[in-house]
C-alpha cells in the first residue's frame, strides 16, 4: 500500500472537530491549475482516476495527510468528481448540507473543495459556516438563512483544497462578475475502525480542548458543541465502543480503498 | 399621498359637485392607484436573537424584498441592526416571535439557529 503519512497533531484534529474544515493554500502545483481550468463543469470519471490528478490533488501528501489522520488508513480514494463551475453573476445557492447528514459522532467522511484558479469575494467564493457541521437539519428548511455571524467565504489562492465535514453548511455565494470560477468537489471515505494515528507527541490520548464559541452559536449551544466534540474526539482515539456507521451519505460513495491504488 | 392621485381627487370631488362626474373618471383614478410608485410595498426579514430576548445580539438575519431579489449581493459579516428591538426602533413590525416550546431542550444536539423572529416593513 502506498505510504500516506497522517500530517495533523492533536490540535489540529481538535480544530477540524469543532471547526469542521481544514484548508490547505495553494498546495497544488500551477502547471496542474492550468490544466485544470479547461475541465468541462458537472460529473468527472476517468480525468479524477488518471494518475496526474491522483498524484497531484488525491494523493498530494498534505490532502491524503490530512486524510490519513482524519479517515486511518486505507481511507477510499475517490474514482469521481462533480465540477462546480460559474461563468455568470447570479444570486448564488441557498444554505444547505449535502445529501442526507450524517448521523452519530464519527469522522468517516471528508468532502473536498479543489480550487484550480484564484477566488476572489465577487467570483462567487464557497461559503461555509463554521461548526455547522455539528447540526442535523433537513436542507431545505434551512434555505431562507442568509448571512450568519462568523461565515467565511472561501477566497484563496489557485491551487487551494478545502478539506470539510460532510454535514458543514455551505453553498456557492454570490457572484457579481463573469470571471470563470470552478471548484471540483469530491470525498474521501473511512474504512477501518479509528485510533489516534495521526501525529503524536505523547502516546497517553490528551483530555478534548473546546476552541470557544462560534460568532453566531448561543451559550447553551456552545456547551452541546463541546460535549459533541468530546464524543468525537474520544470516538477518533477509539475510546469508545466502535460500530461501523453506515450512513446515508454513502449512496454517494464512489472511490476505492488506497491499497488498491497503484501509482 | 402620490401628488396625481391627490390632483386627480380633487378634479373628481369638483366634476361630483357639479354632476359633471364619469366612470372614465373613476378608470383614470384606478389606473392610477395601480401604477403609483407609492404603493406600498411589504419587505420581510429574518432576524436571529441570541435570546428570546429582544434586546440580545444577532446571530444571522436576512431581507426579503420582492423588489430588489433579483441582484446578486455580496455576503456581509455586519447584521443591519443590532437586536431585534433596534428593528422595531427603526420601523419594522414583528410578525412572528419565537416561541420556546419550538426549542426542546438537549444535552447535546444542536440543529437550526435558535430565536427566529420574523419581521415586516411596508415602504
Amino acid at each position: 500500500m502506498l505510504d500516506i503519512q497522517p500530517t495533523l497533531n492533536d490540535k489540529q484534529v481538535f480544530d477540524f472537530i469543532h471547526n469542521g474544515y481544514i484548508i490547505l493554500e495553494s498546495v497544488v502545483a500551477e502547471d496542474f491549475n492550468a490544466e485544470c481550468l479547461i475541465l468541462p463543469p458537472g460529473h468527472l470519471t476517468d480525468f479524477i482516476q488518471s494518475k496526474p490528478f491522483r498524484q497531484n490533488v488525491l494523493l498530494h501528501p498534505e490532502v491524503s495527510g490530512v486524510a490519513r489522520s482524519l479517515l486511518g488508513a486505507d481511507f477510499t480514494v475517490p474514482t469521481s468528481a462533480h465540477n462546480h463551475l460559474f461563468e455568470h453573476p447570479h444570486r448564488g445557492q441557498t444554505l444547505h448540507s449535502d445529501g442526507l447528514s450524517e448521523l452519530g459522532y464519527g469522522i468517516t467522511h471528508l468532502q473536498c473543495y479543489y480550487y484550480p484558479q484564484a477566488v476572489e469575494i465577487e467570483d462567487g467564493a464557497t461559503m461555509i459556516v463554521p461548526g455547522s457541521h455539528q447540526r442535523l437539519v433537513d436542507r431545505e428548511a434551512i434555505a431562507h438563512y442568509g448571512n450568519i455571524s462568523g461565515q467565511i467565504s472561501i477566497t484563496v489562492p489557485a491551487g487551494t483544497v478545502a478539506m470539510t465535514h460532510y454535514g458543514i453548511w455551505h453553498k456557492a455565494g454570490p457572484k457579481i462578475n463573469h470571471t470563470r470560477r470552478s471548484m471540483i468537489k469530491f470525498s474521501f471515505f473511512r474504512t477501518q475502525p479509528p485510533k489516534r494515528d495521526w501525529v503524536r507527541e505523547s502516546d497517553e490520548p490528551p483530555t478534548y480542548q473546546h476552541s470557544g464559541r462560534h460568532h453566531y452559536v448561543t451559550e447553551v449551544e456552545s456547551y452541546r458543541d463541546r460535549r459533541r466534540g468530546e464524543h468525537t474526539w474520544n470516538w477518533l482515539c477509539g475510546l469508545t465502543e466502535y460500530q461501523e456507521e453506515y450512513h446515508p451519505a454513502r449512496m454517494f460513495m464512489s472511490g476505492i480503498p488506497l491499497s488498491q491504488i497503484q501509482l | 399621498m402620490d401628488t396625481k392621485i391627490k390632483n386627480h381627487l380633487s378634479q373628481c370631488r369638483q366634476k361630483l359637485e357639479n354632476g359633471q362626474l364619469q366612470a372614465v373618471d373613476l378608470d383614470q383614478l384606478e389606473a392610477l392607484l395601480t401604477t403609483s410608485n407609492h404603493r406600498r410595498n411589504q419587505t420581510i426579514m429574518y432576524l436571529y436573537s441570541k435570546s428570546t430576548n429582544m434586546r440580545s445580539p444577532l446571530s444571522g438575519w436576512s431581507i426579503y424584498d420582492p423588489y430588489r431579489d433579483d441582484e446578486p449581493e455580496l455576503p456581509s459579516q455586519h447584521p443591519p441592526y443590532r437586536s431585534v428591538l433596534e428593528a422595531v426602533g427603526d420601523g419594522w413590525r414583528i410578525l412572528q416571535f419565537p416561541r420556546p416550546e419550538n426549542f426542546p431542550f438537549s444535552d447535546i444536539d444542536n440543529n437550526y439557529l435558535a430565536f427566529e423572529f420574523i419581521l415586516e416593513k411596508f415602504t
